[in-house]
């Protein structure tokens, strides 16, 4: 009977103890606009660091506080520094949730920026509140087509074109260039996969068969072999869509190796699963990967001709050591750059409302390392809408297809896909914005 | 009829890589009556110390031999260090089939967490030391290379050895008496302690082998074989968790299984189909397809 | 051996309990609150693993799967059958109770690693069978929606109050429930089960029926703590419930004592404390980015192990000890 009692009462105190830790250990400084002091803006980043998701998506937030440090030695935004808080949340929902509103709530961080992945952070805006906290949520990393809903989420913005953009432009670029050929899509069942389905679907392609959905984790090389099996036997050269992750297109790949169907397709590898450098280091060969199509928006990562692509991996040799300069730290930054210019353009009375509506006005004139337009107005949400065609060389630099760069421009809707005549804007000198 | 035969080919294929694990659960499993969760790490961190035999001399067969033995070792501080203390404080009761498992869970995240120091977190990968293109057979190329070949090869000969070990041996009669009746073995005067390092050892070898033949078909990051021990338990508890043979036997149905629905039916029933197979086995047979004798009990 | 607690006794210890919460409530912040029903929504959960494992003996390793099924009835029945979300909590823990007797009539058959290994296939083929039916959303999923605090409570009552409130109350009767059916002949049965099957039998007990009613009332608990935590997370979708999850429940279930109550309410506080403390820890120690990443798993799995090789009966037996001496 003591037992119990002091069992019972030792749990009790445990809980009532820790409850008071966590109180005092939370106690915020509440300044008039959270996160953001004389001297200092706080940025927060939800994003996978450990885990399956974590290889590919791991070195954003390494990526963009190394641009925020060269911005910081450099003046910072109107002599305010800008520090970015990183938590992890290893892709899962619940995860996403409590450390998003731990951002909001512990770390009184002014804005998010860079958020990942729809499941995750369609629960993790709802569950801290963003929307009724009105916490600017900037240039989320995903591409789905339900985040441009403003009065679902009505402090997001996008900076990725959309999945449903992506399957437009690369139905019309099958369309153009391999005309009479069968097509084949092979896709994530998931948000990258409904989305492009339904892109296809509006820009009216049908393909030769049912796309092949695979749950994720599911695409064993045993699967890709079957799959590929089966499609080596259409006549001519089929075209293969492939919307997945790296590690998935590698697995693919590396099965059509196995069973000498390389050249017997015309490989399509979406953005998301298209990394050169991660598909050779996943040990695709160099002569597979050579004529690989792929859609873009960005330049590439090894194109250092570009002055953004150069500018980005100096500031990655001195302020991210030891990480290997690709496109996602080339994606990474550029959402940096792009936060930068919208903390300048709201002014030095930096307050979240200011933020916001400094995108509205001013967000499609921001320079950035895009080589499509960037759709922000008032009564848009839509970043980058639209791409480039690229093909792989066996080095794994991705050039334009066809030899002249063509930039392609559509919305996620009915809309047509048509030739844009966009002018990127000059990189702002050294890659420190000055604009207001 | 050329899908019918790559969904057989791949089925092989698939199949000796889930035995690959199951067997290695069912050493544990057999020498010491515990699920070993962290075998999933430990096969990934022996195949990462492969990987660094790779890159300093180039030999991949120099590699699997260093794997299996650190396996062995790693296999056996886990036991000595890990498990010993653990089983010292349980006794009866439900605790004792759980306590392992978690603790097991723990270590997988230490040694995930321990590679991760070491070698980063970036994807790498292993190049098979045999061709990995398939075989040509009568004009086409079929879903079968010599490493596929290999693997089949390697786990025939590494279940027989072990049936061997375990049945015609003395250290395996020690092995088994040690983990079903740790009394009476120790009234025998087998040291049980010590002979369940050993068991462990034995799965630890066998882990870094698995790793060395799985992960050159795949690629190398610290997870890399987390769905591996889902499918390996699960093909391990189709095959009886009491012979090697079963564990075999149980990962070559799970393969077919999995690679023909997935085929044949819909590429979603990849995970379904593991569960229903198994259910539909252990409502069947309740202690799993190769179990001589009923259960004896957890 | 046994709380011979009466059942008025337990009522009075659970109403103060709640009024404690509710005046706690009132005085901390947001982010307490939400930390909070966190760790009322996962010491429910801890307690259908304790009903399942430490009382009848059933080692499952897919509660998360459960969790999941409560959660997606409680989302269909707020969202499509636009019903109330008391309903849709309700449905939550009859979905799941119904489904937890038909597995439980699978698995009463099996023992030790055949059942973990069955409820493991589960855990990780349940979330796919999402994606199969548009109904259930897909990786979007499904809004779990309990409404805004009702207008009476005033202007300062957060959102995150109302999920505490909520998970609270639903936590404490459904454990209040358990406890008071552990303490009737039922838990002793359940004992005998899980001590010795051979003897429980001999002496009468139908042990198979009894089996199936320990799963089925522990998938409902679970159910219901599943669908708290969508709840918190505003919606459910098949990768919040993953095979970790079971795990780590699981593991939360072992560090706070496997074979009684007492200890939820800590193992829910571990299982939301211990990452927080983990990477509030990391950063004050700063080092280089990947160090920084990988640290917190590091702890957490550190302290796991140490708690199972330390205290694997739970910290009650370490004070039973000194109590001893």
């Amino acid at each position: 009977m003591i037992r119990n009692k002091n069992m019972k009462r030792a749990s009790l105190v445990s809980a009532v103890i820790a409850t008071g830790a966590m109180v005092l250990s939370t106690l915020p400084a509440q300044a008039a606009t959270p996160g953001v002091t004389a001297s200092e803006i706080k940025l927060g980043i939800s994003s996978p660091l450990t885990g399956s998701a974590g290889l590919s998506y791991g070195k954003v937030p390494g990526a963009m506080k190394a641009y925020f440090n060269y911005i910081n030695a450099n003046g910072g935004v109107y002599g305010r520094k800008i520090t970015l808080i990183s938590r992890d949340d290893k892709y899962l929902p619940t995860l996403a949730a409590t450390q998003t509103t731990n951002l909001v709530l512990k770390d009184n961080v002014f804005a998010l920026v860079g958020a990942l992945g729809t499941a995750t952070h369609s629960k993790a805006y709802k569950a801290a509140a963003l929307a009724k906290n009105n916490v600017p949520d900037l240039f989320i990393n995903t591409g789905y087509s339900g985040f441009t809903d403003k009065t679902k989420y009505p402090t997001t913005f996008m900076v990725l074109p959309t999945y449903a953009m992506e399957a437009k432009v690369i139905a019309k670029a099958i369309k153009d260039n391999f005309p009479g050929q069968a097509t084949f899509l092979v896709a994530q069942d998931d948000e990258f996969g409904s989305d492009g389905v339904a892109g296809f679907t509006t820009a009216g392609h049908k393909f030769s068969a049912a796309p092949i959905l695979y749950p994720q984790g599911s695409m064993t090389a045993a699967r890709a072999e079957s799959a590929l099996t089966a499609l080596g036997a259409t006549p001519g050269k089929p075209v293969v869509v492939l919307f997945g992750t790296t590690d998935v297109t590698a697995t693919i790949l590396k099965a059509a190796e196995k069973l000498a169907l390389t050249t017997k397709f015309t490989w399509y590898a979406g953005s998301v699963g298209a990394d050169a450098n991660t598909l050779l280091a996943l040990g695709v060969k160099p002569a597979t990967i050579d004529g690989v199509i792929s859609a873009s928006f960005m330049p590439d990562a090894k194109d250092m001709t570009d002055p953004y692509v150069k500018q980005f991996a100096d500031i990655n040799a001195k302020y991210n050591k030891g990480v290997t300069f690709d496109n996602y730290v080339l994606a990474a930054m550029n959402s940096a750059m792009l936060t930068v210019q919208a903390l300048r353009a709201a002014g030095k009375n930096l307050t979240r409302a200011g933020v916001i509506s400094a995108i509205e006005n001013k967000g499609a004139k921001f320079a950035s390392a895009g080589l499509v337009p960037l759709g922000y107005s008032p009564t848009s949400r839509i970043g980058y809408n639209g791409y480039w065609v690229s093909q792989l060389n066996a080095k794994g630099e991705g050039k334009p297809y066809g030899g002249k760069l063509v930039i392609y421009s559509t919305d996620s809707g009915a809309g047509a896909v048509e030739v844009s005549n966009f002018v990127r804007p000059t990189m702002p000198k050294n890659g420190i914005p000055t604009n207001s | 009829m050329t899908q019918f035969i790559t969904t057989v080919l791949t089925s092989l294929s698939s199949g000796a890589i889930y035995a690959l694990m199951a067997l290695a659960l069912v050493l544990v499993w057999r020498s010491t009556r515990v699920i070993n969760f962290a075998q999933a790490g430990q096969a990934v961190l022996t195949t990462y110390i492969g990987y660094t035999v790779i890159q300093r001399t180039g030999s991949y067969w120099l590699a699997l031999v260093v794997a299996v033995i650190s396996g062995a070792i790693i296999g056996a501080v886990i036991d000595r260090f890990f498990m010993r203390p653990i089983f010292k404080r349980i006794k009866s009761g439900p605790i004792v089939m759980i306590a392992p498992v978690v603790a097991t869970l723990g270590l997988l995240g230490i040694i995930q967490a321990i590679i991760g120091f070491i070698w980063g977190l970036t994807n790498q990968s292993i190049e098979a030391p045999v061709s990995t293109g398939g075989y040509k057979v009568m004009g086409t190329v079929i879903a079968f290379s010599s490493y596929n070949l290999l693997v089949l090869v390697f786990v025939a000969i590494a279940m027989l050895l072990l049936t061997i070990l375990f049945q015609r041996t003395n250290i395996g009669l020690a092995l088994r008496a040690s983990a079903y009746s740790p009394e009476i073995a120790r009234l025998s005067g087998i040291k049980v302690d010590a002979v369940r390092t050993l068991g462990w050892a034995i799965a630890g070898a066998s882990g870094g082998l698995a790793g060395m033949l799985y992960i050159p078909g795949y690629f190398l990051y610290p997870n890399a074989m987390d769905l591996l021990l889902v499918f390996g338990f699960v093909a391990a508890v189709i095959g009886g968790l009491e012979s090697l043979f079963g564990a075999v036997a149980g990962a070559m149905l799970l393969g077919f299984a999995i690679n023909f629905s997935t085929t044949y039916i819909s590429p979603k029933l990849f995970f379904p189909t593991a569960f229903i197979v198994l259910v539909l086995v252990l409502l069947i047979k309740p202690s799993g397809l190769f179990a001589a004798k009923k259960s004896r009990g957890a | 051996m046994s709380k011979q607690i009466s059942t008025k006794k337990r009522t009075l210890l659970f109403v103060a309990f709640g009024w404690m919460l509710l005046i706690l409530g009132d005085r901390v912040g947001d982010l307490e609150l939400y930390q909070g029903s966190f760790v009322a929504t996962y010491a429910l959960a801890i307690t259908s693993i304790i009903l399942l494992t430490g009382y009848s003996g059933q080692l499952s390793l897919g509660q998360s799967a459960l969790m999941a099924v409560g959660a997606y009835a409680g989302a269909l029945t707020i969202f499509n059958a636009g019903l109330h979300p008391i309903i849709g909590l309700l449905m939550a823990a009859l979905v799941a109770g119904i489904f937890g007797l038909i597995l439980g009539l699978i698995a009463a058959r099996l023992t030790g690693p055949y059942l973990a290994g069955t409820t493991l296939a589960l855990a990780i083929s349940l979330p796919t069978l999402a994606n199969q039916f548009p109904i259930l959303g897909a990786e979007e999923g499904i809004v779990f929606d309990v409404g805004l605090p009702p207008a009476r409570f005033g202007e300062d009552f957060s959102q995150y109050k109302w999920f505490f409130w909520i998970s609270c109350l639903a936590s404490l009767i459904m454990v209040w429930f358990i406890a008071n059916l552990l303490s009737t002949k039922y838990g002793r049965i359940f004992r005998a089960l899980r001590d010795n099957p051979i003897a429980a039998e001999l002496s009468g007990i139908n042990v198979g029926r009894l089996k199936v009613t320990a799963f089925a009332i522990s998938s409902g608990v679970a159910g219901l703590s599943g669908g708290l935590l969508v709840m918190l997370i505003s919606g459910v979708s098949p990768s919040a419930f993953p095979l970790s999850l079971s795990f780590a429940l699981l593991g939360g279930a072992v560090v706070t004592g496997l074979y009684n109550l007492k200890g939820v309410i800590l193992g829910g506080l571990v299982l939301v404390a211990i990452p927080e403390i983990a990477d509030s820890l990391v950063s004050r120690i700063g080092g280089s980015e990947g160090f920084i990443t990988i640290l917190p798993g590091f702890l957490v799995s550190a302290l796991l192990i140490l708690a199972v090789v330390f205290t694997p009966n739970g910290p009650g037996h370490l004070i039973k000890r000194h109590h001893k001496k």
